[in-house]
């Protein structure tokens, strides 16, 4: 070989070799495990969706920062304000590239999959254990937290749903309003006399809102849960059935008949809460202010659960989970102790519009603050929520797009169902 | 001092070099600067293209999910690439957004540059008012066309309602979507494509158009007969990019539609993207990113067969 050549060699291989070590040591750092708190350095990476990367975002993160460190003073704290929509490239992208975060504040739907696959670690070694969470906790969230008898996430915040009606609407169509429906059957009848049409046939109120205007799954989730069925049971597929063709085919019969399919109006907000719609699907807040709705909008309404044999609240939120590669498992562990104290938990609640996750969430400030996050919260013992499969992240999207053509009447919804089930094992 | 610095040289031979080793040994020289000028694209080329493009190759015989463990599954992924329904809509919706998107960009853009190489009031104005959607960030444009196509308050509802049409639901309407977004596509895809064009037209020799006029030619002879063929290599151009980009159409769909309703606007970048990083299935997305590959590859083999046919007519 020419000795151009030899040197050209050297200085990619020098060049190839810095950047080789830059990538695999430049940034993780040795384990702290063991070490003691007040020793410990270097640098925890929190991946968390929970504080939005505002000037008061980042004051309250900030807090519970300086509360970390009085524990671990010397360790840094580097935060990851992701946002749910990407959540996943994220973590993704981290564990591809060697260097996965310490602490992850992921939602429900995701505690199963990351534990299948290892990314979580198990809480219990440091002595959290489903029976901590019912205590201390929301009990009705320990399911999604579990996988494989472990408890692999601890709740931070409820992200729950109700129905709610207008009274005045109700008056007008001759309709109870202290008698909301209940089953599938009332649900239907109620929204078809509630909706209102112009002389073209035109749609011009919704008689129910089912807040699917890019997805079906929750709304069919809650109403499938509101029957007695849960979406899976043990991992299994639990909706390939009567129950589960009944409450796909209540959704078909009511797209496009008391609601517009792909229905939202620009502030994305439920239709039920402007009027756009007489009843319908709310998350968990109301703003009854001059800035939100107002007291006039908001006296309005009614708030309701479903209940066709069984009474539910939809529940997603926030839950905290320790890194399995991290390098810093006490030091996590550590923070979210200071995570999920009640000032912390409350501050997360007030700027998500949120539950906190603290057992006695009824007497929350967040809870006092406003009728529907009251009504909320009175419901979480009767929590449902989405996921319940290793591989409901796949799932999901599958559900999405799936349930979306069963109930625009592209495919069979009985064949869809079961095509969704034979996805799901 | 100066002594020590002065050296003596050596005896030698004086060497004659003939011509020919003259100009190999100027050429190896040029070949190794070549090289040397070439390294830094190169360097970049193997890292941020060549390098992944294995990678998503190798990861495509792979159940890689970020997991702790992972396997070979040799075609599986492959096979069950054809299997998923979700797939096949987004290969479908693919090819058909291409299909209509680039000769419908083309034709209007090439007509619009034609109209702007003519001696008219406000060039400026216009060649700007077409360049300006490719300048302005997809999102952008995606936000402001949610608007237009919204089905209560949007303009598009707005203008038909002046000709007593009924109202569309344009992008939840399972036979509108896809249509819906091809009309955006073509519409921020005109001003590079005008721009090209543009360029080229102004290179078309004058004295070749001025002979067809001397010899009577129309103006439509002209254009078929000396405009045409001198656009040949540029046409190509615009086919192999505009190829590349309708396949790779992501932050339009993902901002206007998400792939729905149902799968009615999912596309094949969006797929992989789903696949990779919202149901995390690594090997499962590299096979589909592979697939993609190729098709683009044979799309433009199509093109460029086809270039070669009308250079030989």
């Amino acid at each position: 070989m020419r000795r151009g050549a030899k040197s050209g060699l050297v200085v990619l291989a020098a060049v190839l070799g810095l950047a080789a070590s830059s990538c695999g040591n430049g940034v993780i750092d040795k384990s702290t495990d063991g070490v003691p708190p007040a020793e410990a350095t270097g640098t925890l990476r929190v991946l968390i969706p929970s504080f939005p990367p505002s000037t008061k975002g980042r004051a309250a993160f900030e807090k519970v920062v300086e509360d970390f460190h009085q524990t671990y003073p010397k360790m840094k704290v580097e935060p990851d304000f992701a946002t749910y929509s990407t959540l996943n490239e994220k973590m993704s992208t981290s564990i591809a590239a060697g260097i996965p975060y310490d602490v992850m504040v992921t939602g429900v739907g995701w505690i199963q999959p990351f534990a299948s696959k290892r990314i979580f670690a198990d809480l219990a070694p440091y002595g959290v254990t489903p029976q901590v969470i019912e205590e201390k906790s929301i009990g009705a969230l320990v399911p999604a937290a579990t996988y494989d008898g472990k408890l692999y996430a601890y709740p931070l915040v409820a992200d729950a749903r109700a129905a709610a009606l207008r009274i005045s609407a109700f008056k007008d169509a001759g309709l109870d309003p202290d008698k909301p429906p209940k089953s599938l059957d009332e649900l239907k009848a109620a929204a078809e006399k509630l909706t209102v049409k112009n002389a073209k046939g035109t749609i011009t109120r919704s008689g129910f809102d089912m807040a699917a205007a890019t997805s079906f799954r929750q709304t069919y989730t809650t109403l499938l849960a509101s029957t007695g069925t849960n979406l899976y049971v043990d991992g299994q597929p639990n909706y390939s059935n009567e129950k589960g063709l009944e409450t796909l085919n209540l959704l078909k019969s009511m797209a496009n008949h008391v609601q517009p399919y792909g229905q939202q109006n620009a502030a994305q907000q439920p239709l039920v809460l402007t009027g756009e719609a007489a009843m319908g699907i709310v998350g968990g807040a109301v703003d009854c202010s001059d800035k939100g709705i107002g007291k006039k909008n908001c006296d309005d309404l009614k708030f309701f659960r479903f209940d066709s044999g069984k009474e539910v609240e939809f529940v997603g939120g926030d839950l905290a989970s320790i890194g399995s590669r991290s390098r810093h498992k006490e030091a996590a562990w550590s923070f979210i102790q200071s995570l999920t104290k009640p000032s912390s938990l409350d501050a997360i609640a007030k700027l998500n519009k949120k539950l906190p996750a603290y057992k006695d969430a009824a007497n929350s400030p967040q809870a006092k603050s406003n009728p529907l996050s009251k009504f909320v919260a009175e419901g979480l013992p009767l929590a449902i929520y989405e996921g319940g499969s290793a591989n409901w992240l796949e799932m999901r999207a599958n559900f999405d797009s799936q349930l979306t053509q069963a109930v625009l009447g592209q495919k069979d919804p009985a064949k869809v169902l079961a095509n969704l089930a034979g996805q799901s094992r | 001092m100066s002594a020590t610095l002065e050296r003596t040289a050596p005896a030698v031979t004086p060497r004659r070099l003939t011509p020919a080793k003259d100009s190999r040994k100027l050429i190896r020289g040029q070949v190794r600067a070549g090289w040397l000028f070439l390294s830094p694209a190169l360097l970049h080329s193997a890292v941020f293209i060549v390098i992944p493009v294995i990678a998503a190759v190798v990861l495509s015989f792979t159940d890689y999910s970020f997991g702790d463990s992972w396997a070979w599954v040799g075609f599986g992924n492959y096979v069950d690439l054809f299997k998923d329904q979700d797939f096949r809509a987004a290969l479908v919706n693919t090819i058909l957004y291409a299909v209509v998107v680039i000769p419908v960009s083309m034709a209007l853009s090439l007509a619009v540059a034609i109209g702007l190489n003519q001696k008219i009031k406000g060039l400026g104005f216009f060649r700007t008012a077409f360049y300006i959607p490719t300048v302005t960030a997809t999102v952008a444009v995606a936000t402001i066309w949610l608007w237009i196509y919204n089905p209560s308050s949007g303009l598009a509802n707005g203008f038909l309602s002046l000709f007593g049409f009924a109202p569309g639901r344009w992008l939840s309407d399972p036979n509108t979507a896809l249509p819906s977004l091809m009309l955006v596509g073509i519409w921020q895809g005109l001003g590079t494509k005008i721009i090209i064009y543009l360029a080229a037209l102004q290179g078309v020799s004058r004295d070749l158009l001025e002979s067809a006029s001397l010899d009577g030619a129309s103006r439509w002879q002209k254009f078929a007969h000396v405009t045409w063929p001198a656009l040949g290599p540029v046409q190509f151009f615009v086919l192999v990019t505009s190829i590349v980009g309708t396949f790779q159409v992501f932050d339009l769909v993902y901002v206007m539609t998400k792939g729905g309703p149902g799968t009615e606007t999912t596309v094949l970048v969006l797929d992989i993207y789903q696949n990779a990083f919202q149901a995390l299935r690594l090997g499962f997305a590299s096979a589909e990113t592979v697939i993609m590959m190729l098709l683009i590859a044979i799309f433009i083999g199509l093109g460029r067969l086809l270039q070669k046919a009308d250079v030989n007519d």
